[in-house]
Protein backbone atom coordinates (compact mmCIF):
# COMPACT_ATOMS: atom_id res chain seq x y z
CA UNK A 1 0.00 0.00 0.00
CA UNK A 2 1.23 3.67 -0.70
CA UNK A 3 0.42 6.93 -2.09
CA UNK A 4 0.82 7.62 -5.71
CA UNK A 5 4.34 9.34 -6.78
CA UNK A 6 3.05 12.80 -7.02
CA UNK A 7 0.88 13.00 -3.61
CA UNK A 8 3.39 14.74 -1.14
CA UNK A 9 2.63 14.05 2.55
CA UNK A 10 3.70 16.44 5.38
CA UNK A 11 2.80 16.35 8.83
CA UNK A 12 1.41 19.67 10.65
CA UNK A 13 0.15 20.44 13.99
CA UNK A 14 -3.56 18.92 13.99
CA UNK A 15 -3.34 16.26 11.28
CA UNK A 16 -1.40 15.66 8.27
CA UNK A 17 -1.69 17.28 4.77
CA UNK A 18 -1.54 15.25 1.67
CA UNK A 19 -1.01 17.49 -1.76
CA UNK A 20 -1.29 16.18 -4.98
CA UNK A 21 0.74 17.86 -6.87
CA UNK A 22 -0.33 16.88 -10.42
CA UNK A 23 -3.79 17.40 -9.74
CA UNK A 24 -2.85 20.72 -7.51
CA UNK A 25 -5.51 19.42 -4.97
CA UNK A 26 -4.99 19.56 -1.14
CA UNK A 27 -6.44 17.13 1.21
CA UNK A 28 -6.17 17.63 5.23
CA UNK A 29 -6.34 14.66 7.75
CA UNK A 30 -7.08 15.26 11.37
CA UNK A 31 -4.58 13.85 14.00
CA UNK A 32 -6.00 10.41 14.06
CA UNK A 33 -6.48 10.08 10.02
CA UNK A 34 -2.04 11.31 10.36
CA UNK A 35 -1.56 8.41 12.73
CA UNK A 36 -2.57 6.25 9.92
CA UNK A 37 -0.97 7.88 7.16
CA UNK A 38 2.34 7.57 8.99
CA UNK A 39 1.78 4.17 8.82
CA UNK A 40 1.21 3.84 5.64
CA UNK A 41 4.50 5.69 4.44
CA UNK A 42 5.98 3.26 6.83
CA UNK A 43 5.02 0.81 4.47
CA UNK A 44 2.96 -1.32 6.88
CA UNK A 45 -0.07 -3.33 5.58
CA UNK A 46 -3.59 -2.83 6.82
CA UNK A 47 -3.38 -5.59 8.99
CA UNK A 48 -0.07 -4.39 10.60
CA UNK A 49 -1.36 -0.70 10.87
CA UNK A 50 -4.73 -2.71 12.83
CA UNK A 51 -2.09 -3.91 15.26
CA UNK A 52 0.08 -1.05 15.68
CA UNK A 53 -3.15 1.25 16.60
CA UNK A 54 -4.97 -1.25 18.47
CA UNK A 55 -2.17 -1.56 20.64
CA UNK A 56 -1.41 2.67 21.28
CA UNK A 57 -6.01 2.61 21.20
CA UNK A 58 -8.19 1.74 23.75
CA UNK A 59 -10.34 -0.05 21.14
CA UNK A 60 -11.62 -3.34 20.37
CA UNK A 61 -9.21 -4.23 17.18
CA UNK A 62 -12.61 -5.19 14.84
CA UNK A 63 -13.30 -1.36 15.74
CA UNK A 64 -9.79 -0.46 14.54
CA UNK A 65 -9.87 -2.45 11.42
CA UNK A 66 -13.20 -0.91 10.29
CA UNK A 67 -11.74 2.53 10.71
CA UNK A 68 -8.41 1.83 9.08
CA UNK A 69 -10.10 0.22 5.76
CA UNK A 70 -12.94 2.83 5.69
CA UNK A 71 -9.75 5.54 6.13
CA UNK A 72 -8.44 3.76 2.94
CA UNK A 73 -10.85 3.73 0.99
CA UNK A 74 -11.34 7.50 1.21
CA UNK A 75 -8.19 7.81 -0.12
CA UNK A 76 -8.90 5.95 -2.66
CA UNK A 77 -12.29 7.73 -3.37
CA UNK A 78 -10.55 10.85 -2.99
CA UNK A 79 -7.61 9.53 -5.96
CA UNK A 80 -5.18 9.67 -3.85
CA UNK A 81 -4.58 6.07 -5.09
CA UNK A 82 -3.48 4.22 -2.45
CA UNK A 83 -2.48 0.75 -4.33
CA UNK A 84 -2.59 -3.02 -3.02
CA UNK A 85 1.26 -4.55 -2.41
CA UNK A 86 0.90 -8.07 -3.31
CA UNK B 1 -6.68 9.65 23.96
CA UNK B 2 -7.48 10.04 20.23
CA UNK B 3 -10.89 8.86 19.31
CA UNK B 4 -10.33 6.36 15.95
CA UNK B 5 -13.54 6.89 14.84
CA UNK B 6 -12.69 10.28 14.06
CA UNK B 7 -10.06 9.60 11.35
CA UNK B 8 -11.22 11.81 8.07
CA UNK B 9 -9.63 12.66 5.15
CA UNK B 10 -11.31 15.36 3.12
CA UNK B 11 -9.96 18.12 0.10
CA UNK B 12 -9.83 21.18 1.73
CA UNK B 13 -8.24 24.24 0.78
CA UNK B 14 -6.59 24.50 4.12
CA UNK B 15 -6.11 27.71 6.22
CA UNK B 16 -2.52 29.31 5.92
CA UNK B 17 -2.69 29.51 9.94
CA UNK B 18 -2.48 26.41 9.93
CA UNK B 19 0.77 25.16 8.05
CA UNK B 20 3.71 25.63 9.74
CA UNK B 21 5.14 26.40 6.01
CA UNK B 22 4.03 27.10 2.21
CA UNK B 23 3.01 24.30 -0.03
CA UNK B 24 3.96 25.80 -2.96
CA UNK B 25 6.69 27.81 -4.25
CA UNK B 26 6.47 30.01 -7.25
CA UNK B 27 9.85 30.89 -8.39
CA UNK B 28 10.98 33.79 -10.73
CA UNK B 29 14.18 32.64 -11.29
CA UNK B 30 14.96 35.25 -13.81
CA UNK B 31 13.25 38.16 -15.49
CA UNK B 32 15.84 37.70 -18.61
CA UNK B 33 13.68 36.30 -22.02
CA UNK B 34 14.76 35.75 -24.98
CA UNK B 35 11.14 36.58 -26.31
CA UNK B 36 9.38 39.96 -26.14
CA UNK B 37 5.49 38.64 -25.99
CA UNK B 38 3.17 41.42 -26.43
CA UNK B 39 1.17 39.44 -23.12
CA UNK B 40 3.78 39.01 -20.63
CA UNK B 41 2.47 39.50 -17.49
CA UNK B 42 6.22 40.20 -16.43
CA UNK B 43 7.23 42.47 -18.64
CA UNK B 44 10.49 40.16 -18.83
CA UNK B 45 13.31 41.01 -21.23
CA UNK B 46 16.37 41.87 -19.63
CA UNK B 47 17.64 41.58 -16.45
CA UNK B 48 16.41 42.79 -13.47
CA UNK B 49 18.83 44.90 -10.84
CA UNK B 50 20.04 42.78 -8.06
CA UNK B 51 19.13 39.36 -9.78
CA UNK B 52 19.89 36.30 -7.34
CA UNK B 53 23.37 35.03 -7.68
CA UNK B 54 24.26 31.46 -7.50
CA UNK B 55 24.89 31.68 -3.76
CA UNK B 56 21.92 32.92 -3.01
CA UNK B 57 20.29 30.80 -5.56
CA UNK B 58 21.18 27.51 -3.71
CA UNK B 59 20.92 29.16 -0.45
CA UNK B 60 17.14 29.59 -1.22
CA UNK B 61 17.05 25.86 -2.50
CA UNK B 62 17.84 24.93 0.51
CA UNK B 63 15.60 26.98 2.93
CA UNK B 64 13.15 25.21 0.83
CA UNK B 65 14.00 22.16 1.16
CA UNK B 66 14.46 22.48 5.56
CA UNK B 67 10.87 23.35 5.50
CA UNK B 68 9.86 20.92 3.85
CA UNK B 69 7.98 22.40 0.83
CA UNK B 70 6.22 19.79 -1.27
CA UNK B 71 6.26 21.30 -4.94
CA UNK B 72 7.63 24.29 -6.56
CA UNK B 73 7.36 26.26 -10.59
CA UNK B 74 10.45 27.63 -11.94
CA UNK B 75 9.47 30.24 -14.81
CA UNK B 76 11.01 33.46 -15.51
CA UNK B 77 11.66 35.26 -17.93
CA UNK B 78 12.68 32.04 -19.45
CA UNK B 79 13.96 30.40 -16.61
CA UNK B 80 16.30 27.94 -18.90
CA UNK B 81 18.54 31.04 -19.62
CA UNK B 82 19.44 30.98 -16.00
CA UNK B 83 22.78 29.67 -15.27
CA UNK B 84 21.86 27.62 -12.32
CA UNK B 85 18.24 26.42 -13.60
CA UNK B 86 19.54 22.72 -14.05
CA UNK B 87 21.75 23.03 -10.28
CA UNK B 88 18.05 24.10 -9.18
CA UNK B 89 16.44 21.21 -11.09
CA UNK B 90 18.54 19.06 -9.58
CA UNK B 91 18.86 19.73 -6.10
CA UNK B 92 14.99 19.72 -5.76
CA UNK B 93 14.57 16.70 -7.45
CA UNK B 94 16.71 15.22 -4.98
CA UNK B 95 15.47 16.17 -2.49
CA UNK B 96 11.99 14.73 -3.52
CA UNK B 97 10.78 18.04 -4.46
CA UNK B 98 7.96 18.37 -7.33
CA UNK B 99 8.75 20.33 -10.00
CA UNK B 100 7.33 22.06 -12.65
CA UNK B 101 8.68 24.34 -14.93
CA UNK B 102 7.20 26.95 -16.99
CA UNK B 103 9.08 27.81 -20.45
CA UNK B 104 8.88 28.94 -23.65
CA UNK B 105 10.35 25.79 -25.18
CA UNK B 106 13.17 27.79 -27.26
CA UNK B 107 16.03 26.07 -25.18
CA UNK B 108 14.51 22.30 -24.51
CA UNK B 109 17.01 20.90 -26.92
CA UNK B 110 17.39 17.07 -27.12
CA UNK B 111 20.31 17.03 -24.22
CA UNK B 112 18.20 19.26 -22.04
CA UNK B 113 14.93 16.71 -22.44
CA UNK B 114 17.12 14.10 -21.68
CA UNK B 115 18.59 15.38 -18.62
CA UNK B 116 14.68 16.52 -18.00
CA UNK B 117 13.68 13.22 -18.50
CA UNK B 118 15.87 11.93 -16.10
CA UNK B 119 15.27 14.13 -13.41
CA UNK B 120 11.79 13.17 -13.36
CA UNK B 121 9.90 16.57 -13.16
CA UNK B 122 6.18 16.65 -12.27
CA UNK B 123 5.82 18.35 -15.63
CA UNK B 124 7.48 21.19 -17.95
CA UNK B 125 4.71 23.55 -19.30
CA UNK B 126 5.41 24.87 -23.01
CA UNK B 127 3.88 28.18 -24.02
CA UNK B 128 1.94 27.58 -27.34
CA UNK B 129 -0.14 30.62 -28.03
CA UNK B 130 -1.54 30.11 -31.87
CA UNK B 131 -2.35 27.01 -34.11
CA UNK B 132 0.09 28.65 -36.81
CA UNK B 133 2.94 29.95 -36.44
CA UNK B 134 1.75 33.36 -38.13
CA UNK B 135 -0.42 33.72 -35.05
CA UNK B 136 1.92 32.48 -32.15
CA UNK B 137 4.54 34.66 -33.55
CA UNK B 138 3.03 37.96 -34.19
CA UNK B 139 2.34 37.60 -30.19
CA UNK B 140 5.81 36.45 -29.08
CA UNK B 141 8.02 38.57 -30.70
CA UNK B 142 11.06 36.72 -31.17
CA UNK B 143 9.55 33.49 -30.81
CA UNK B 144 9.28 30.39 -33.37
CA UNK B 145 6.07 28.41 -33.06
CA UNK B 146 8.36 25.17 -34.62
CA UNK B 147 10.60 25.59 -31.69
CA UNK B 148 8.31 25.33 -29.29
CA UNK B 149 6.34 22.27 -31.45
CA UNK B 150 9.23 20.63 -31.49
CA UNK B 151 9.95 20.89 -28.29
CA UNK B 152 6.96 19.49 -26.99
CA UNK B 153 7.39 16.01 -29.36
CA UNK B 154 10.94 15.90 -27.78
CA UNK B 155 9.58 16.21 -24.24
CA UNK B 156 6.63 13.84 -24.92
CA UNK B 157 9.02 11.18 -26.52
CA UNK B 158 11.40 11.37 -23.84
CA UNK B 159 8.30 10.19 -21.54
CA UNK B 160 8.44 13.93 -19.72
CA UNK B 161 5.09 14.91 -18.58
CA UNK B 162 4.24 17.93 -20.78
CA UNK B 163 1.26 20.92 -20.37
CA UNK B 164 0.72 23.58 -22.89
CA UNK B 165 -0.29 26.73 -21.89
CA UNK B 166 -2.19 29.35 -23.77
CA UNK B 167 -2.97 32.52 -23.48
CA UNK B 168 -6.11 33.98 -25.05
CA UNK B 169 -6.09 37.40 -26.24
CA UNK B 170 -8.19 39.10 -29.71
CA UNK B 171 -5.16 37.97 -31.97
CA UNK B 172 -5.29 34.06 -31.24
CA UNK B 173 -8.64 33.48 -29.43
CA UNK B 174 -10.06 32.11 -32.47
CA UNK B 175 -7.29 29.08 -32.53
CA UNK B 176 -8.52 28.24 -29.02
CA UNK B 177 -10.50 24.90 -30.91
CA UNK B 178 -7.61 24.42 -32.90
CA UNK B 179 -4.54 24.53 -30.50
CA UNK B 180 -6.40 22.34 -28.02
CA UNK B 181 -6.80 19.77 -30.96
CA UNK B 182 -2.58 20.58 -31.31
CA UNK B 183 -1.95 19.64 -28.48
CA UNK B 184 -4.01 16.39 -28.28
CA UNK B 185 -2.50 15.84 -31.82
CA UNK B 186 1.10 16.38 -29.86
CA UNK B 187 0.33 13.30 -27.31
CA UNK B 188 0.74 15.98 -24.22
CA UNK B 189 -0.59 15.40 -20.88
CA UNK B 190 -2.67 18.34 -20.74
CA UNK B 191 -3.23 22.34 -21.79
CA UNK B 192 -3.81 25.18 -19.87
CA UNK B 193 -5.19 28.43 -20.06
CA UNK B 194 -7.47 31.32 -18.66
CA UNK B 195 -8.57 34.80 -18.98
CA UNK B 196 -5.63 37.11 -20.04
CA UNK B 197 -4.24 39.25 -16.94
CA UNK B 198 -3.88 42.88 -16.69
CA UNK B 199 -0.17 42.66 -15.28
CA UNK B 200 3.12 43.91 -17.07
CA UNK B 201 3.04 43.83 -20.52
CA UNK B 202 -0.37 42.80 -20.88
CA UNK B 203 -1.06 46.02 -18.73
CA UNK B 204 0.39 47.97 -21.19
CA UNK B 205 -1.49 46.58 -24.57
CA UNK B 206 -4.25 45.94 -22.86
CA UNK B 207 -6.94 47.72 -25.17
CA UNK B 208 -5.28 46.19 -27.94
CA UNK B 209 -5.29 42.73 -26.57
CA UNK B 210 -7.97 41.77 -24.42
CA UNK B 211 -10.61 39.37 -25.33
CA UNK B 212 -14.23 41.38 -25.81
CA UNK B 213 -16.88 39.40 -23.60
CA UNK B 214 -18.42 37.77 -27.22
CA UNK B 215 -15.20 36.48 -27.31
CA UNK B 216 -14.52 34.88 -23.97
CA UNK B 217 -17.81 33.51 -24.24
CA UNK B 218 -17.29 31.75 -27.39
CA UNK B 219 -13.58 30.95 -25.53
CA UNK B 220 -15.26 29.63 -22.98
CA UNK B 221 -18.47 27.52 -24.52
CA UNK B 222 -14.99 25.55 -26.96
CA UNK B 223 -13.46 25.12 -23.97
CA UNK B 224 -16.57 23.08 -22.44
CA UNK B 225 -16.80 21.31 -25.46
CA UNK B 226 -12.87 20.60 -26.02
CA UNK B 227 -12.96 18.74 -21.95
CA UNK B 228 -15.47 16.80 -22.96
CA UNK B 229 -13.84 15.53 -26.77
CA UNK B 230 -10.71 14.61 -24.54
CA UNK B 231 -12.07 13.16 -21.43
CA UNK B 232 -9.83 10.42 -20.15
CA UNK B 233 -7.12 11.39 -22.81
CA UNK B 234 -5.88 14.89 -22.60
CA UNK B 235 -6.48 17.31 -19.66
CA UNK B 236 -8.02 20.46 -20.76
CA UNK B 237 -7.79 22.29 -17.68
CA UNK B 238 -9.34 26.24 -17.89
CA UNK B 239 -9.57 28.72 -15.13
CA UNK B 240 -13.10 30.19 -15.06
CA UNK B 241 -12.20 33.75 -13.54
CA UNK B 242 -10.52 36.85 -14.25
CA UNK B 243 -7.83 37.63 -11.87
CA UNK B 244 -10.60 40.24 -9.79
CA UNK B 245 -12.49 37.32 -8.96
CA UNK B 246 -8.83 35.44 -7.94
CA UNK B 247 -8.51 38.63 -5.85
CA UNK B 248 -11.62 38.48 -4.18
CA UNK B 249 -11.07 34.59 -3.13
CA UNK B 250 -7.57 34.99 -2.26
CA UNK B 251 -8.62 38.01 0.46
CA UNK B 252 -10.67 35.76 1.90
CA UNK B 253 -8.58 32.31 1.75
CA UNK B 254 -5.02 33.26 0.90
CA UNK B 255 -3.29 30.15 -0.74
CA UNK B 256 -0.20 28.62 0.79
CA UNK B 257 2.09 30.21 -1.71
CA UNK B 258 4.68 32.30 -1.82
CA UNK B 259 5.78 34.60 -5.38
CA UNK B 260 9.53 35.13 -5.81
CA UNK B 261 10.84 37.23 -7.86
CA UNK B 262 14.35 37.35 -9.55
CA UNK B 263 16.14 39.74 -6.81
CA UNK B 264 14.87 37.27 -3.75
CA UNK B 265 12.00 40.09 -3.10
CA UNK B 266 8.25 37.90 -2.13
CA UNK B 267 5.16 39.26 -3.79
CA UNK B 268 2.12 38.30 -2.13
CA UNK B 269 0.34 37.20 -4.87
CA UNK B 270 0.98 38.47 -8.90
CA UNK B 271 -2.07 40.62 -9.19
CA UNK B 272 -0.78 42.48 -6.23
CA UNK B 273 1.98 44.92 -6.02
CA UNK B 274 2.90 44.03 -2.39
CA UNK B 275 5.97 42.51 -1.40
CA UNK B 276 6.11 41.10 1.85
CA UNK B 277 10.13 39.99 2.39
CA UNK B 278 13.25 40.31 0.68
CA UNK B 279 15.85 36.92 0.91
CA UNK B 280 18.54 39.50 1.44
CA UNK B 281 17.33 40.57 4.44
CA UNK B 282 14.88 37.94 5.55
CA UNK B 283 14.66 33.92 5.93
CA UNK B 284 12.01 32.39 4.24
CA UNK B 285 10.33 31.08 7.30
CA UNK B 286 10.27 34.76 8.08
CA UNK B 287 8.69 35.65 5.43
CA UNK B 288 5.93 32.62 5.07
CA UNK B 289 5.20 34.81 8.70
CA UNK B 290 4.85 37.86 7.66
CA UNK B 291 2.98 36.82 4.66
CA UNK B 292 0.53 35.38 6.61
CA UNK B 293 0.19 38.32 8.59
CA UNK B 294 0.76 40.71 5.46
CA UNK B 295 -3.23 39.88 4.52
CA UNK B 296 -5.07 40.97 7.79
CA UNK B 297 -3.16 44.45 6.78
CA UNK B 298 -5.26 47.68 6.19
CA UNK B 299 -3.16 48.34 3.29
CA UNK B 300 -3.64 45.19 1.70
CA UNK B 301 -7.09 44.71 2.39
CA UNK B 302 -8.26 48.02 1.07
CA UNK B 303 -5.89 47.58 -1.72
CA UNK B 304 -8.33 44.68 -2.28
CA UNK B 305 -11.43 46.47 -2.30
CA UNK B 306 -10.39 49.62 -4.82
CA UNK B 307 -9.25 46.91 -7.04
CA UNK B 308 -12.66 45.11 -6.93
CA UNK B 309 -14.47 48.43 -7.11
CA UNK B 310 -11.70 49.38 -10.31
CA UNK B 311 -10.07 46.55 -11.78
CA UNK B 312 -7.84 48.84 -13.65
CA UNK B 313 -5.98 49.45 -10.70
CA UNK B 314 -4.89 45.58 -11.04
CA UNK B 315 -2.78 47.33 -13.74
CA UNK B 316 -0.21 48.59 -10.91
CA UNK B 317 0.61 44.86 -9.87
CA UNK B 318 4.34 45.39 -10.75
CA UNK B 319 4.55 48.74 -9.04
CA UNK B 320 6.38 47.13 -5.88
CA UNK B 321 5.15 48.12 -2.51
CA UNK B 322 7.28 47.23 0.37
CA UNK B 323 5.15 46.12 3.19
CA UNK B 324 5.97 46.66 6.77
Amino acid sequence: MKFTPNVKVRREKRGSVLFDTLREKVFVTNETGARIVEGIEAGLSPEALVAQLSAEYDQPAEVIEAEVRRFIESLRSNGIALTEET
Amino acid sequence: MLDPAMSTVAENPIGIDDLESPLFIAWQITSLCNMRCHHCCEDSAHLMPNEMNRSRVLDLCRQIADMSIPYVAVSGGEPMLHPQFFDVCRFFRSQGIALKVETNGELVTEEATREMARLGLRSVQISVDGATAATHEQLRLKGRWQDAIDACRRLVAAGVRTEIVFVPTKFNIHETAAVIDLASSLGVYGIYTGKLMRIGRAAKNWQALCPSDAQYEEFFRVLRQKTHQYLGRMKVYYYPYDVIEELRVRVQSPSASLLVIPDGRVKLIGPLPFICGHLAKHSLREIWDRYRKAWRLPQVRDFVAQVLAEPSLVSRANDWIELY
